[in-house]
């Protein structure tokens, strides 16, 4: 298989989010020429240019990290891993697949489908999926960084860490449940 | 100052990687390079319109409603309330965290931002009915949404003990 790019380059360079944003962003601007008047808006701007400027070293590199980690992970190994024999490690190794894929959804659930078909069963199915949505590395290198103060992020993903192995491990309880019952 | 931290791991991180496929194998950190400016071009306008765009947001957001509803004082209830809009939440990550970054700056407290985060990203609608459905089917779904739909609120009222 292809190694995706991080952001997926069939992506429209303007899409649905974007517009949302910048609409977001063009209609405040303008509240607050006329609510607060030119001065706020102008200190408001350059603040944030600012900020923006500050950061961009940060994502930049968070971008060449989400690049360059999906090129040196041995794919076919991870994909072994994730049997439904596979017990707490598969349901690690699910998680640290889904933390790895540096997809999005398009990618991303696909690929879990993909892998169910070809044998990880349900538990890992959903550990990835969640793990994916929770701890991508991708998104939270690239975007959560970038936005929010680097400590909050780091708190959620710690405790957040081991959220998909014990949804997995719930799972695997419910189906043994299941077949149990008379 | 978190910033200059987060730069500076972030960089070493960046380039004890580079060095290593500098020696061993240049066309793998060649390519990784072509992605980094393709991926840069996709994203740095995004952080530009969300950053600039959540400043004004935040500067009209009524302060005195935000800290009510998700501030300190609203305790556990902001939490809540935080963690029932994220999976609202329409568009992209950069949506969700503009969002984010302006209620924290309007005073919305820690807590209430983590609760919005975590339940945005295990539990979004509209992604959701978009890929997940279609693509993993009904069970799938139905299974992963009731398993999951605490753990906003658990991690919520962690977070509030943490912060």
């Amino acid at each position: 298989m292809k190694h995706q790019t991080p952001v997926s380059t069939g992506h429209k360079f303007v899409d649905t989010g974007f517009i949302i944003i910048l609409a977001i962003a063009f209609i405040s601007a303008t509240l607050v020429w006329i609510q607060k008047g030119q001065n706020v808006f102008w200190t408001i701007l350059v603040e944030n240019i600012q900020f923006g400027l500050a950061l961009l070293p940060k994502i930049i590199c968070g971008v060449f990290l989400a690049c360059v980690i999906p090129l040196m992970l041995p794919r076919e190994k991870v994909q072994r891993w994730i049997g439904p024999e596979s017990g707490f490690r598969g349901l690690w190794a699910a998680a640290l697949a889904g933390i790895a894929i540096p997809g999005g959804p398009s990618v991303t659930l696909p690929l879990a489908g993909g892998l169910m078909i070809a044998g990880a069963d349900l538990a890992a199915g959903i550990t990835m999926v969640t793990a994916w949505a929770l701890l991508s590395v991708n998104r939270t290198l690239i975007w959560e960084m970038s936005f929010l103060p680097p400590h909050l992020v780091l708190l959620r993903v710690g405790m957040t860490f081991a959220v998909p192995v014990m949804l997995g491990w719930m799972v695997r309880r419910l189906q043994l449940g299941q077949e149990r019952a008379p | 100052m978190s910033i200059l931290i987060g730069s500076v791991l972030l960089w070493a991180a960046s380039l004890t990687i580079a060095r290593k496929l500098w020696i061993e194998d240049r066309e793998v950190l060649r390519e990784a390079l072509r992605r980094m400016v393709s991926t840069s071009v996709f994203i740095i306008p995004r952080v530009a319109v969300g950053l600039i765009g959540s400043g004004f947001l935040a500067e009209l957001l009524p302060q005195d409603n935000i800290a009510m509803l998700f501030g300190k004082e609203a305790g556990y209830m902001g939490v809540m309330l935080a963690s029932l809009f994220g999976p609202l939440t329409p568009g992209g990550p950069f949506v969700a965290f503009a969002i984010g970054a302006a209620a924290l700056k309007a005073g919305a407290s820690e807590a209430a931002l983590i609760g919005y985060v975590t339940s945005w990203s295990l539990l979004c609608l509209n992604r959701d009915l978009v890929y997940e459905l279609p693509v993993l089917g009904a069970r799938f779904m139905r299974l992963r949404w009731l398993l999951a739909l605490p753990v906003p609120f658990i991690i919520g009222a962690l977070a509030m003990l943490l912060t």
